[in-house]
Order: structure tokens, then sequence, then C-alpha cells
């Protein structure tokens, strides 16, 4: 018998929101920490050209529209597939991820479903309004350049989804690698401005080995007419990191070992 | 007909040990020892449709890892095992949709929010359909009296409460053969005997149920046939009826003495526990005598005002088992 998976997921989202019901107040309150906490980071951007400098070829507008996208996706990456690297290191660490493998589901899938984050409304809320500020203040926008975005904005929460699952994976080896997490934040820092201030090789990393240009930058610049041929070449490194990452994290379920009864 | 095979299963797993000692443990960081633990070695069993199977074992033994195994959700090192015509580790998603499993340690309801929730998820997991899942999730409330607490917080229900809603949750689908690990673990007796009943009733409408457990209770009230597992071999595998044979005829004889005896010598005869110069419990083989010759010698040794003849009590018998004393590897 098939499973039902757009069912299950809309009873996980369902449940998400029940959950997160029953501690209101620490709902509203994460909310609001992931707002300020990741919204608040654009205030550099405006200190930068308050005081006169500036990134090369880049207006403040349109800085601040690739850190709207930025944090538009970490928001819709975080409510999506966040939660599984946790969620998984709490079933290895405990031993309890029989529960999961004895339904009739594809145990990513449910995992990522059963870990929706509603928190991350505020985030998405906050993007939502850097980005109607920043497309708003940035010109003229045709509809090729919105399906140009759409395009690339897909591709970086591909790498967002491909990053997930590969750290996550890495728990079934590497029990309790809790640092793991902040070494790709520091990366993902990358997408946050524009690549030109960086120089050819860090460009390149950022493009096409660890494509995190295409969570912010470069859907940012496909808005702006600003779309080159190798940010679209860079949608490939990015399907590849996601294929790579649910392949692996199907892998790893194997070295799976549980813990004594 | 059989609805499980294992044969010839086996376990290994790695892991590492290091010294307590300062500097092993600062040599750990450099260097760890690797162990290769067998969990399970060689084992071979069948379970008949509609039987209720127990394994027991004590801890380490290798029970729940057997278990884990037949569910599907842990990978064998060797041998095969077929559930129902299903490889399980292999045809996994297919092969969970007809089993369910109850984890006493492990909870499957969502911890924050009420049962219902969580048998609305299974619901969409198992994609059963509105008048099934009503039907089924009303007569099984009503068989535990559940009614009123599956619309609570599963956080505020008692131990026994929640265990209730697990085998709700395990039974909704309509299992053929449901996996019990350790299911009365912390729960008061009359809790127990709720779940018992219920076990009973359900195998009683033709589901299979295999059961781990230390509440020898369980497996006399529940288990037709018993495996015993110990340091991840099978020692034991029969009708519950026939664990009695397994140390030889034995008797327990409770002895009231009328006037006191500092000892008491019969052939074929051990003292148990000697409790006072007046009560004393003895172990009587009756594999070269019988119960006669032993009253009749008794009578000529001492008197008494009570005697009671009891079987050898199944604690004993498997703690013997444990100790690998009395049966070889069957």
């Amino acid at each position: 018998m098939k499973s039902n998976y757009p069912g299950i997921y809309r009873e996980c989202i369902k449940v998400s929101f029940a959950t997160a019901a029953t501690y209101r107040f620490n709902f509203v309150l994460n909310a609001i920490i992931m707002l300020v906490s990741n919204v608040l980071f654009p205030l550099v951007t405006i200190l930068i050209y308050g005081s006169g400098a500036g990134f090369p070829g880049w207006s403040f507008y349109e800085v601040l529209l690739i850190q709207a996208v930025f944090t538009l996706s970490a928001g819709i990456s975080g409510a999506l597939f966040n939660g599984i690297l946790w969620v998984t290191m709490r079933h290895i660490i405990e031993g309890s991820l029989e529960i999961v493998l004895i339904k009739p589901v594809d145990c990513l899938f449910y995992l990522v479903a059963s870990t929706f984050e509603p928190d991350s409304i505020g985030l998405i809320a906050g993007g939502c309004i850097m980005f109607a500020i920043a497309a708003g203040n940035a010109g003229a926008i045709s509809l090729l350049m919105w399906l140009q975005f759409l395009a690339l904005f897909l591709a970086g929460l591909l790498v967002m989804m491909g990053i997930s699952f590969i750290m996550a994976a890495t728990s079934f080896k590497w029990v309790g690698n809790s640092r793991i997490p902040e070494i790709f934040e520091s990366i993902k820092s990358f997408g946050k401005y524009p690549q030109s201030i960086l120089n050819k090789s860090a460009a390149a990393f950022a493009a096409f080995v660890i494509p995190v240009a295409m969570v912010g930058c470069f859907p940012a610049a496909a808005l702006l007419g600003k779309a080159s041929m190798p940010m679209f070449a860079a949608v490939i490194p990015c399907v590849l990191f996601a294929l790579s990452g649910i392949f692996l994290y199907k892998y790893m379920i194997r070295l799976y070992e549980g813990v004594g009864g | 007909m059989d609805i499980i095979t294992v044969e010839n299963l086996n376990k290994t797993y790695e892991t590492y040990r290091r010294g307590s000692k300062f500097s092993e443990t600062f040599k750990s960081f450099f260097k760890r020892e690797k162990v290769i633990i067998e969990a399970v070695k060689d084992i071979s069993f069948t379970v008949e449709e509609g039987e209720i199977a127990g394994i027991l074992g004590p801890n380490g033994a290798g029970k729940s890892t057997t278990i884990k195994m037949l569910t599907g959700t842990l990978f064998p090192t060797g041998g095969t095992i077929n559930v129902m015509g299903y490889t399980p580790h292999k045809e996994r998603a297919a092969y969970v949709h007809n089993i369910g499993a109850v984890f006493g340690q492990k909870s499957q309801l969502i911890w924050d929010i009420p049962p219902m929730d969580s048998f609305n998820m299974n619901k969409a997991i198992y994609s059963i359909s509105d008048r099934d899942f009503k039907y089924t999730l009303d007569k099984l409330t009503g068989l535990f009296e559940v009614e009123d607490i599956v619309s609570k917080p599963t956080r505020v229900l008692s131990l026994g409460e929640r265990m209730k809603c697990e085998f709700i949750m395990a039974m909704l689908h309509k299992p053929e053969v449901v996996f019990l690990d350790e299911p009365t673990i912390g729960l008061d007796v009359i809790a127990k005997q709720r779940i018992r009943t219920f076990i009973k009733e359900m195998n009683a409408q033709g589901t299979t149920f295999i059961l781990t457990t230390h509440d020898l209770e369980d497996v006399e009230q529940l288990a037709r046939k018993v495996v015993i597992i110990n340091h991840g071999q099978k020692v034991f595998d029969d009708k519950l009826q026939n664990l009695q044979l397994v140390l030889g005829s034995k008797k327990i004889i409770h002895l009231m003495l009328t006037s006191p005896r500092t000892d008491i010598k019969i052939e074929g005869t051990e003292v148990a526990e000697k409790k006072s110069d007046y009560e004393y419990i003895l172990e009587v083989n009756l594999a070269n005598s019988s119960i006669n010759t032993f009253i009749r010698n008794l009578t000529n040794m001492c008197e008494f005002s009570d005697i009671s003849i009891k079987e050898l009590p199944m604690e004993k018998i498997i703690t013997r088992i444990y100790e690998g004393h009395g049966v070889s590897a069957v």
C-alpha cells in the first residue's frame, strides 16, 4: 500500500503548530528572537553605506536585496529542513530511531516533515519586509528577471537542504558533532554579500564547491538583471548537493545501531 | 504455519574500550581500542501464526537486538529473517505496514499534544480510511477504557495511561504481527493485568505477538512458546510447559517442623533455604525417586505440622538458565 505523503506532511505541519500553540509564549519569543538576530545584520550594511563607503558596483538597496533573499532563504530552510540535524542527533544519542523506522514511510521524509519549525515564520516575515523594501527601490523588475530569480532561489534552497542532510547524515558516524552547523554558518556567510568582494578562488568556491552564493547573492543578482551564465551553471552543483545529501542520509541510516536495551 | 523464520542470525558491531585512569582517558583522544561485540550469535527459531512467543534473556543478552532486526530497524550482519514472506531490513517500508511495535522505554506518542493527534498521524501514515479509523479507535479505546484521556496532553498522563495509548497507536492499522519490547515495564499490577488482557484478546482475534520482557508473570500468563537468549546465543526454544523440565523433574517443598532440627538430609533432596530450625524450603529431585518415597523418608526422619509441594518457580528456572546451569545451547 502506498503512503499518502502530502497527507502525512499536512498532518506533521498540523502537529507542529499544535505543539507551538501548547507553548504559545515560547513560540512568540522564539519567532521574535530569530527575527531580531537575523534581521539586524543589514545594520552593518547601513553603517557601511552611511559612512560613504560601499561594495563596488552595488548600491545600498541592491546589497539589501541580497541580504533580504538570504534571510528569506534562511527562514524557509529553517522551517523546512533545519530540524533534521538536531532530531537525527537526538535519535542516535538516545537510540530511539526505531520509532521512526517502524513506520511505513521514507525515514528522511518523515523526519523532515515532523521537524517543521513554525518558529521560523518570524524570520520569513522579516525577510519578506526587507525584500519588499529592497525590491521596491531596486528599479523595474521584468517577468523574466522574476522567473530567473525564482529558479535560482529554489536552487539556493536545494543547497540549504543538501547541507542540512549531509550534516545530519554525519551524525550516524560521528555522534554528537554539534559544532558542524557552526562551521556551515560561517561558510554560508559568503552568500550574504556581493561576490565581487571575494577573490577569484573564494568566489569559485562559493559558486561551485559549496554553492552558498546561490543562497543570497545569485538570486538577487538575477532580480537586478545582473545574472550571468556562470550563475546559471552553478545550479548544477546545487542539484548535486541536494542529491548527495539525500543519498548520503539514506546510506548512513544503514549504519544505525541503536543503543542498549 | 510459521509466520516468522529466523536462521543463523548474527549481529556484530564495533565499539571502543578505554580504561578509567586519567592517562587512559587522555590517550583515548589519540588512539582508541576497537572492540568487536557479537550481540547475536547464530540464532535460529520459528514462530507460528497466531502464537504469543516470549523472548527472554538477562540484560545485554541480545534480545532487543534480535527484536530490532525482526522489525527491520537494524541490519543483521549475517543469517536470514523471513516474516510473512518479507525480509524485514530489505523491504522495510512494505513490511512495516503489516507489523506493529510497542517499545516500553521509547514512546511513539508526541509528548506535548494529546494522543489523539498521534493517532491521527498514524491514520495518515498507514492510509487508514475514516470509517476503519473510527471503528478501530472506538474498539481499542473501549477495551482500554481510555475514551476520556486520549484528548488530554500526553505529558499529563500516567505511565499506565500512556502505555495503553502506545498499544492503541501500535494496533490502529490492524497489524498481523506485533512486537512488544518490555511492554509492562514500570507499570502497577492493575495496569499490567489490563495490558495482558488486551494482548490475550487481540491474540484471540488472530494477531501474533512477539514479546521480550523481564517480567516472568507476563511470560507465564501470555506466552505459549519461549526462546531464551543468553550471551547472544539461544539456550532454550520450546513450549513454556517444557521449561519446567529443563532442570529435571524437581519440586519445591515448604516444610514446618513440630520440633527443631539443625539439618535435613534425604537422598535426592537439597536444602534450598533454612529459615529457622523449624522452617525449611527443600528442593527435591524426582528423577530417580517419587514424591511418595520422599514423604515416607521425611516422615521417618521428623514430624511436621505443615507441608506444601510446589513446582519449581519460573524465576528459579530462568535464573539457573541465565547462569548456565542445567541446560546447554539448544
